[in-house]
């Protein structure tokens, strides 16, 4: 039983990340938060093996929540979501031991960071 | 454009690490919650690159606390943020909910202080180091888009920016702030003095 | 001759200024004593002047050691910085009192404080502390506050777009939801989303943003002309639209104007990744409520709806139909 957490502040992105990952994987579990902060609170009761996380979001951005996760789950599988991939981020995201995707979410990105999860 | 060396540019980064861990010890205290503070970034940049920096190509508008010094270190210097970021700052500060237009002159003056708490610590650190005397105003606060702030004597400055791109949290946001300096040829020179002076010191 | 007895002049006027403004001045020496001490300050402190010269700060302020302002002082008198010491972020860091004359009404006044060094001729570095009385100011914008934040909870409208928010949406949708089932009739919901918002927002930036947000409000509002049809916002953003007593075929026919509507308001967008313009993509539902149906029913096959659209390529319509296995 894999469990998926799936972070952006968007409601309509989580809706599409979820529905993709369902259609690839029926049996999986989905939860999501709206932002950094709320991601970082649903780990108390929610393990999951993969999450997905928004670059921009609104008071705590993807990254430092990456590292407040990874306090709590240093193991979890980390893909960050975001439509440019500036090298600053990128380099940071790699220092942190993370995975990168570009959006639009779209099936082919999901089923690519699946692929990445998976491997 | 000026260079440091790579152990003249460590050296000066943690001279301002110095000075913002004191700054985020006196936010602490003003909001009773953890505030910490890092420098991740000392460039000297110019003007253009430092609009680029502020993640301002398309004019966002920043609100920038002001402050001049002369004495050891003669320069203008700023504290900068995007407006929204300005505002959750103050909103983590204060503890109260606003909306942009709702942001009063007192708001802008718990800005104004915060500015100065920072912009403070990192000048003593370096009149410290230089062993000479510094003088400091009192802040005054401004909204504009980058090239209006760093503006010097209503002309566009077109010498050195030493920019110090600081990340505050407070209560797991995390809030990117700028520090910067506008430093002529002979506040360039004085800043690599202060600076070997300090390594000789340690190295001493 | 002159200059002898202008000068003679100038040094009492000045301490009779000193003494009438009405603003508390404090000066300290190089040792933090106290040299000057106003008659403002006298009144809000209750501490006389002959109490308090030649003191230390730590012994006229016992509690205010190491605190923000005694830092300022510090750094005023060995570095010469000045601070600032705002109202907002320091409810009262002097213990003065708005009514002094009645000690048994002990209500601190909040204060402005400026801590400056001053240079003084023949002698080390002494420290200015300027105090201005901010209470009145505080008080009347903790009341604006409050109204603003009441005004803001009683009401139905976005605060944004000036279109209905969404307790409005919440609201109406229950209602027509009842009647719809009283009725009998048809009752359908639209969900709107702009394609690719984040990315408009991150790089024309957040004004702009909100700008094409109520450009796009208007656009949509022109499209509804019956009073019980509702457009709100929902999220965002996110829109969505009450339809009562409509078919899925008249639900779709608005939404298809709704898309071309904000389509033709031809607001560039180059970070898009449906069109070099802003897009909707719009998802429709269509219910005739029965006893045991729910509103979060319509509002998630409307999604359903919606997330279709999204797939397909963004910048469309889809109604939602129930999946049919044998075609997928």
């Amino acid at each position: 039983m894999t469990n998926v957490l799936v972070v952006d502040d968007s409601r309509v992105s989580r809706m599409l990340s979820r529905q993709y990952i369902l259609h690839k994987h029926p049996q999986w579990t989905i939860a999501e938060a709206a932002s950094g902060e709320e991601a970082v609170d649903k780990l108390s009761d929610f393990t999951p093996d993969l999450i997905l996380l928004d670059v921009n979001m609104p008071g705590m951005g993807g990254i430092a929540a990456v590292e407040k996760i990874r306090e709590k789950c240093p193991d979890v599988h980390i893909t960050l979501l975001t439509a440019n991939v500036q090298d600053a981020v990128r380099e940071r995201a790699n220092l942190l031991g993370i995975h990168f995707a570009e959006k639009p979410i779209t099936e082919a990105c999901i089923d690519q960071i699946i692929a990445s999860y998976e491997s | 454009m000026f260079q440091l060396t790579e152990l003249q540019h460590d050296a000066l980064a943690e001279i301002f690490n110095l000075g913002v861990g004191q700054a985020a010890a006196a936010m602490s205290r003003i909001v009773n919650e953890e505030v910490t503070m890092s420098v991740p970034i000392v460039a000297f940049q110019n003007r253009a690159e430092v609009a680029t920096t502020l993640d301002s190509p398309n004019e966002r508008r920043i609100c920038a606390i002001a402050q001049h010094f002369e004495g050891a270190f003669k320069t203008k210097t700023f504290l900068m943020f995007l407006e929204e970021k300005s505002l959750e700052l103050v909103r983590l500060m204060v503890g109260q909910s606003l909306s942009m237009e709702e942001l009063s002159e007192m708001e802008q003056e718990a800005m104004s202080e915060i500015g100065n708490i920072v912009l403070n610590s990192c000048m003593a650190t370096l009149a410290n180091i230089s062993g000479r005397e510094l003088q400091g105003s009192l802040p005054t606060y401004h909204v504009g888009t980058c090239n209006d702030i760093l503006s010097h004597s209503d002309k566009e400055w077109d010498g050195v920016v030493l920019t110090l791109k600081i990340d505050f949290n407070i209560e797991r946001h995390e809030i990117h702030g700028y520090v910067a300096f506008l430093l002529d040829l002979p506040a360039m020179n004085d800043l690599r003095d202060y600076i070997d002076a300090y390594l000789a010191k340690l190295t001493g | 001759m002159l200059k002898h007895s202008s000068h003679e002049l100038q040094l009492p006027l000045l301490s009779s200024v000193i003494k009438a403004v009405r603003t508390g001045i404090i000066v300290f020496d190089q040792d933090q004593r106290i040299v000057l001490w106003n008659r403002w300050i006298e009144f809000h402190s209750r501490l006389k002047e002959e109490a308090v010269l030649g003191k230390t700060f730590a012994e006229v302020f016992p509690d205010m050691v190491n605190s923000r302002t005694h830092i300022a002082l510090r750094e005023a008198l060995a570095n010469s910085l000045a601070s600032l010491i705002s109202q907002t972020l320091h409810k009262a860091p002097f213990p003065l009192y708005i009514n002094a004359a009645n000690p048994d009404k002990g209500v601190l006044m909040q204060q402005a404080v400026h801590v400056m060094p001053l240079d003084v001729a023949g002698q080390p570095r002494h420290c200015l502390v300027q105090i201005s009385d901010v209470s009145t100011a505080v008080a009347r914008e903790r009341k604006l506050r409050e109204m603003a934040q009441e005004l803001q909870s009683q009401t139905f409208v976005d605060g944004l777009t000036g279109i209905a928010n969404r307790r409005r949406f919440d609201l109406h949708l229950e209602d027509e939801f009842r009647r719809a089932k009283r009725n009998a009739s048809p009752l359908s919901l639209i969900m709107i989303d702009v394609d690719c918002f984040k990315n408009y927002n991150d790089n024309y930036g957040h004004q702009q943003g909100d700008e094409c947000l109520t450009r796009i409000a208007n656009a949509l509002s022109s499209v509804l002309h019956r009073s019980r049809d509702l457009l709100a916002r929902y999220g965002g953003e996110e829109f969505s639209v009450i339809l009562p007593e409509t078919t899925a075929e008249g639900a779709e026919r608005v939404a298809e104007s709704m898309r071309t509507v904000v389509e033709a308001l031809a607001l560039e967008h180059a970070y898009s990744h449906a069109a070099p313009h802003v897009t909707v993509s719009l998802g429709v539902s269509t219910l005739v409520p029965e006893h045991s149906s729910q509103t979060s029913h319509l509002i998630h096959t409307a999604d359903r709806a919606l997330y279709q659209a999204k797939h397909a390529g963004r910048n469309r319509v889809v109604v939602f139909s129930e999946p049919n296995k044998k075609t997928g």
